[in-house]
């Protein structure tokens, strides 16, 4: 259990105990009470005084499976508040291995100056120089990085984006299979990543020296729950392994809550097309994969590789969320060019969401036309070359609306929504308003209780109380390093008391009864307001955009009905 | 009554040799609900199917209306 602080202006490493505040704690919970700590809130996020950290969850590199998670946090460029951006692939699982709680990363390069951290098997971290990376994309670079340093390594790293420090700036994690199409790709921790002068972290992955479980028997028989629970539902055992997220298109479509064409309509013409059932067919018929393991310790499988007609690989993995924010509100309905864009972002170094959201915004200005895949993949392109559109671009679809002098901007600060439209799916919309991450679906999706009929997506009766307690235990359970696929153990009668004996048999420590997730969650979300508040933020930006209260929603012809008061209780604790 | 139905997710496997362009063309009883059309799919509870008509998600218990769309869907937490 140690921290590795690297300070980027003088090139020093230190390594330290945990200190007490941070036991128990990983993923969010370990980034955002850090950044509430010891980041200055009104600092700039592109300047020496923020810190970006890197955390596996607590329980990532324990013997639990689906515990791959990283979290990466910061002050973000995109919101100017508090943000963590978690993603998968092997990284969490090779720091864990090694002991390593977080990495946080001081300071700033001088200008122009680049390096890249390696953490050897001995858990030694060293900064070396990286100007021959400059300007490379995250493919190529990976690549280089796994040829130099050896297979048996996890990276992490941005591209072009990012150096630009682009708010829309990704950093990608690498897979299984050593290709950076994982990301922690929300709030422009890429960017932050690009203003240290830090281009990649490269982990050996061969570390044996994981935090001692206190109670080793306790552990086993709690992770008997989880992955019993894991194992039967429909979700993890059966729909993500076939179809991955992208199984999400055609109920939410059906529900008209698919927000298309910059989210003038709840049902997108074509969505057959784009759906996972249609993705699959694509995939099997060219002979390409929809079952695929992207990370470490993953039993669920939800990954897949998109090829070419060819049977060439073209991406992967092709997601619920990026089919939206390229497909549904471009227009496009080619799945070819909706694969093709994920790479280039994966590539370039972008969020996908963001990045589509905002090519979006440009189509509905009359930049180009909704449907034109040309253009779409051109203005991509431009991102990468750091064009002055390209730069506007970049940092994602509020900049485009204030470029355009264009209203219909689908935000919540700053930050895009995701393929959920709050007119169609009022907690959804209350989740994005609220949570401190700005317009976040992984923060409270409620998209699972509208599908099982618990809560009607139109009705205002039950929205509050369901986004909270959403929130609350997503913010607990983004601390584990746990996959939001296998979330599904939570739904297990013994489910929430399961993560909590895990976390106890870890550390060795009773916690009070409800302590996972009501205590954990509250605790992070407090502190994450806490910084949003010093920064600034005011109730005022906890609202959805105007026009979501003001231009009906097809096919429901809805408009948002939450009240502001109604908003402001959601998180008032 | 006849109803249309679709099928999504990996539910499409219930039935040999399925079209998902075209869907299928069920007849069962006048009375039948939302649960008795899923059992003569034998869709079992533990798939978590979803029933969508207009837009709206159905309750288990709602009856059917002779002639209706359904959409048959397995409920998904997020993406």
């Amino acid at each position: 259990m140690k921290f590795i602080r690297v300070n980027m202006s003088d090139k020093s490493i230190h390594v330290e105990d945990v200190p007490q505040e941070y036991a128990g704690l990983g993923g969010r919970g370990l980034t955002s009470i850090l950044v509430n700590a010891e980041v200055p809130p009104q600092c700039d996020p592109l300047g020496p005084e923020n810190k970006l950290i890197f955390a596996p969850g607590f329980l990532t590199g324990t013997p639990l499976v689906n515990t791959s998670r990283i979290s990466v946090g910061a002050k973000s460029p995109l919101t100017g508040g508090i943000k963590e951006s978690n993603a998968g692939g092997t990284i969490g699982a090779s720091l864990g291995h090694l002991g390593i709680t977080a990495v946080i990363v001081e300071g700033q390069a001088s200008d122009g100056d680049l390096s890249l951290l390696h953490i050897n098997g001995q858990g030694e971290a060293t900064l070396i120089p990286a100007q021959g990376y400059k300007g490379m994309r995250t493919y190529a670079l990976v690549e280089k990085l796994l040829a130099t340093y050896g297979e048996k390594n996890s990276v992490m790293c941005i591209g072009p984006a990012g150096e630009y420090q682009f708010a829309s700036a990704s950093v990608q994690s690498s897979d299984v299979d050593g290709r950076p199409c994982r990301a922690a790709g929300r709030g422009g921790m890429g960017a932050v990543m690009g203003a240290k002068g830090l281009k990649a972290l490269v982990v050996d992955q061969r570390g044996k020296n994981a935090d001692v479980i206190a109670n080793p028997q306790a552990f086993k028989e709690a992770t008997k729950v989880v992955v019993e629970a894991v194992k039967a539902d429909h979700m993890s055992a059966e729909v993500m392994p076939n179809l991955g997220t992208a199984a999400l298109v055609a109920p939410v479509n059906a529900m008209g809550a698919f927000p298309s064409y910059n989210a003038t309509k709840g049902q997108l013409d074509g969505w057959e097309k784009i759906s996972g059932e249609a993705m699959a067919e694509i995939i099997k018929e060219r002979g390409g994969k929809t079952t695929h393991r992207g990370c470490d310790k993953c039993m669920i499988h939800c990954s897949n590789e998109y090829v070419d007609e060819d049977g060439k690989f073209v991406t992967s993995s092709l997601e619920y969320e990026t089919i939206w924010a390229t497909g549904g509100m471009t227009g496009i309905t080619d799945f070819d060019v909706i694969a093709r864009l994920d790479y280039l972002c994966d590539d370039i170094g972008l969020d996908t969401m963001n990045t589509g959201v905002a090519v979006a915004v440009a189509m509905d200005a009359g930049y180009r036309a909704f449907g034109d895949a040309e253009a779409a993949i051109e203005m991509v392109e431009e991102i990468a070359k750091g064009t002055d559109f390209g730069r506007i671009l970049g940092n994602g679809p509020a900049a485009v609306g204030e470029h355009f002098d264009h209203p219909r901007v689908p935000v919540v600060k700053r930050q895009s929504i995701a393929a959920y439209d709050p007119r169609g799916m009022l907690g959804n919309g209350i989740t994005y308003a609220t949570s401190p991450m700005g317009a976040d679906h992984t923060a409270g999706n409620v998209v699972g209780a509208y599908l099982e009929h618990k809560l009607d997506p139109l009705s205002p009766e039950g929205q509050v109380d369901t986004s909270r307690f959403l929130q609350i235990a997503m913010a607990a359970f983004d601390c584990m390093g746990q996959c939001f696929m296998a979330n599904v153990a939570l739904l297990h009668p013994d489910g929430f008391g399961a993560f909590q004996k895990l976390i106890e048999a870890k550390t060795g420590t009773q916690f009070e009864d409800g302590y996972f997730p009501f205590g954990m969650g509250t605790r992070i979300l407090k502190a994450e307001k806490e910084f949003n508040r010093k920064a600034g933020f005011t109730k005022q930006d906890d609202r959805l955009p105007k026009f979501f209260y003001e231009e009906p929603l097809s096919p429901h012809d809805k408009v948002f009905p939450i009240s502001d008061a109604e908003l402001d209780s959601v998180l008032e604790f | 009554m006849k109803v249309k139905v679709k099928l999504y997710g990996t539910l499409s496997s219930n039935v040999p040799e399925y079209k998902p362009s075209q869907g299928i063309e069920v007849e069962i009883p006048d009375d039948a609900t939302v649960k008795d059309l899923l059992a003569y799919l034998e869709i079992s509870e533990t798939r978590g199917a979803a029933v969508i008509a207009n837009g709206r998600v159905l309750n288990a218990n709602d009856e059917l209306q002779n002639g209706s769309s359904l959409d048959v869907f397995q409920s998904i937490h997020g993406g």
